[in-house]
């Protein structure tokens, strides 16, 4: 990871005025665009100095929730909150809630340097304040021999450091991000996750960010929340959506699993007692209650399966298709033989190769948590 | 196949080629020839002029035999120059609360404003004239004006609403998230984006009311005389070469003009949106 910059220590100060961001909290929130509902009744809680992804499919209201909280759109119903503050009167020009777009808008007409003095002009500081907190902005993102250019003249990673620049130099409560690297290529899009990360936290910034690429929302994001059709499905930790994912669709939105659909034979213990169609017999837990003879779905991600010689009650019959090394990973397709394809994935030692096709078993690892839920939920 | 493709492809060039060519002759012979006629050294519009002469230049700016034409000419700038002053400010301020619309209303409200331009001008004329004296005015500088000011206000507001058009309303946004009010934002951000439309537009503007006849024909007066119903009446009478020389004076001065706001606004581009 990036060092903090050895900026130094009296502009360092100025920037961070405020030592910890404001708290974020939208209460309620709904939208509808005409007859249809584009935000459904969004609670969120982002804590001072956090920084909480949105994530869900196209259309599901993630920028119509993030411009509610900009002020560029009034809100059907709920409020908004910044510190201790109601904003939903305010207009966008006094929220002081910074957004970066996608497309970054900068100020074709303007150099970089007065692209980031947009705002502070705006509110009246003297010219030579101007020029210092440019300066120091510059070099916050490492931009310090592009201010007298024109935005058309950079790459977009460039630009996309200047957009940053010109939201930060004004110093905003609170900072939204809208699919901020959706127009960059993978490996600059990972250097300006690190980037905005490590200015995030410099900053201590309360932030939202945008997106639908959940390896970006795992990567740099406090909490995620999940959404979809306007709701948020699920709002916690990357570890818990990943391990924990509470509905079907979470789970699948989120890294790859495989499905097996069952019954429930009775508990033993804390665990539910699980006979697969496939006629392996697993034993989950979960905070969820069933009664035995309910149809269940369980998914496992591939890492949470495994390949076994012999066959035993845990495990099922399977017919090899493929494996492939990645890197320190085998990938297997195997194949039921109800013809339902599963993916297992294993560490690969040193050395060892994909292991001939055909039949073999599947069974779970030994720490496995698959995931319960009631069929009717697919 | 491929034989066939490359006749087909000769054939191709061949015709646009000669479209082409045949195009710019029409568009361009006229003015040479007018050009040329106007250094004859004959006492009437001949071509090709048997000599070549500048004495019709010479007399052109004699303000004594001329004087008339100056007057002429001068009255047709001024109501050029106002004229494309106030369009300016109506068709911007049109354009501005037309493109931030998009309600059935506005676009009724657009069609009206551009109808000027597919309107015939004697129609407008006449319409412009009766409806001054239904009024109880009588024919001054300042109908003149207002008549040229709305047929050239089209021009700029078609140009401005066309810079608007491809206006990133994120700039906006970006614009106030960054704590600048509207007014702010208008002066530093929409008006210095939209102002090489509005030059254009001014350009096509000057140029029109400096040309237009039909207007000037209905409300103009022996005091109010313009420039090109001057000509008109040059031409009906004598045949005077002058009409020639004021022609290619007005032909230099268009094209310097030209050539300077392209270098400024690309303008040659903008008019054509
Ligand atoms: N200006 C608008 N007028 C009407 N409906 C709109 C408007 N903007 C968005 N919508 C609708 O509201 C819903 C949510 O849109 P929104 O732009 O918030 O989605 P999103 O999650 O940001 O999607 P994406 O990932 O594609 O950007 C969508 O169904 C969309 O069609
Ligand atoms: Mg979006």
């Amino acid at each position: 990871m990036n060092q903090p910059l050895p900026v130094d220590q009296g502009a360092n100060a100025a920037i961070q005025r405020r030592s910890v961001g404001e708290p974020l909290t939208l209460d309620g929130i709904t939208h509808s665009y005409g007859d249809g509902l584009a935000v459904d009744d969004v609670t969120l809680q982002v804590a001072g100095g956090e920084l909480v992804a949105l994530l869900g499919p196209s259309g599901c209201g993630k920028s119509t929730l993030l411009r509610i909280v900009a002020g560029f759109l009034n809100q059907s119903q709920g409020h908004v909150k910044i510190g201790e503050r109601f904003v939903d009167s305010l207009p966008p020009n006094r929220r002081e809630v910074g957004i970066v777009f996608q497309n970054y808008a900068l100020f074709p007409h303007m150099t970089v340097a007065d692209n980031i003095a947009y705002g502070l002009d705006a509110r009246g500081d003297s010219r030579s304040d101007q020029r210092f907190r440019v300066e120091k902005m510059l070099k916050t993102v490492r931009m310090e021999d592009f201010g007298d250019r024109k935005p058309g003249q950079l790459s977009g990673g460039q630009q996309q450091r200047v957009a940053l620049a010109r939201a930060l130099a004004v110093q905003p409560r609170i900072l939204l991000l809208d699919e901020p690297f959706a127009a960059l290529d993978k490996n600059l899009r990972l250097d300006m996750q690190i980037e905005i990360k490590r200015l995030q936290r410099q900053f201590a910034l309360t932030a939202i960010l945008v997106t639908h690429d959940q390896e970006e929302a795992m990567a740099i994001a406090d909490r995620i929340a999940v959404m979809r059709k306007g709701r948020i499905e699920q709002l916690g930790t990357p570890v818990e959506i990943y391990d924990q994912p509470e509905t079907l669709f979470v789970n699948d939105f989120i890294g790859s699993s495989n499905r097996f659909e069952g019954e429930v034979l009775g508990r033993e213990a804390d665990r539910y007692v699980i006979r697969l169609d496939n006629g392996a017999i697993w034993h989950i837990a979960t905070s969820k209650t069933f009664s035995t003879g309910d149809a269940v779905l369980v998914t496992a991600r591939p890492e949470q399966l495994v390949l076994v010689d012999q066959p035993y009650d845990g495990a099922f019959a399977v017919e090899r298709t493929l494996s492939l090394p990645l890197g320190g990973t085998l990938i297997h397709d195997v194949e039921t033989p109800k013809g339902a394809t599963i993916k297992v994935a294993a560490p690969r030692r040193v050395g060892e190769a994909a292991p001939p096709l055909g039949p073999t078993h599947c069974a779970l690892t030994e720490n496995a948590a698959p995931i319960l839920f009631p069929k009717s939920a697919g | 196949m491929t034989h066939r493709n490359t006749i087909s492809d000769q054939s191709y060039s061949v015709v646009m080629g000669g479209l082409a060519t045949l195009s710019v002759a029409i568009l361009v012979g006229p003015v040479i020839i007018v050009l040329l006629t106007s250094f004859t050294s004959s006492r009437v519009l001949t071509f090709p002029p048997p000599g070549f002469s500048i004495e019709w230049y010479r007399d052109l700016f004699d303000p004594v035999r001329s004087g008339h034409i100056h007057s002429a000419l001068a009255n047709s700038v001024w109501v050029a120059a106002i004229a494309t002053a106030l369009a300016v400010v109506v068709a911007t301020a049109a354009a501005l609360a037309m493109a931030r619309s998009n309600r059935a209303s506005a676009r009724a409200l657009e069609a009206s404003f551009m109808s000027p331009l597919i309107l015939p001008g004697l129609s407008y004329g006449l319409a412009a004239l009766m409806f001054f004296s239904i009024l109880g005015f009588r024919p001054s500088i300042n109908h003149l004006i207002a008549g040229h000011l709305v047929v050239i206000a089209p021009f700029i507001f078609r140009t401005t609403l066309a810079s608007l058009t491809q206006f990133n309303p994120a700039l906006l946004e970006s614009s106030a998230s960054l704590g600048a009010g509207r007014l702010y934002a208008f002066r530093r951000i929409t008006l210095p984006i939209i102002t090489p439309g509005i030059v254009a537009g001014a350009f096509l503007a000057f140029v029109a009311s400096m040309d237009n006849v039909p207007v000037s024909l209905f409300l103009s007066n022996a005091r109010t005389n313009m420039l090109p119903i001057r000509m008109w009446g040059m031409m009906e009478t004598t045949l005077d070469v002058r009409i020639a020389a004021i022609s290619g004076v007005i032909i230099v001065a268009v094209l310097v003009a030209m050539v300077v706001m392209d270098r400024l606004t690309g303008l040659t581009r903008r008019m054509s949106m």
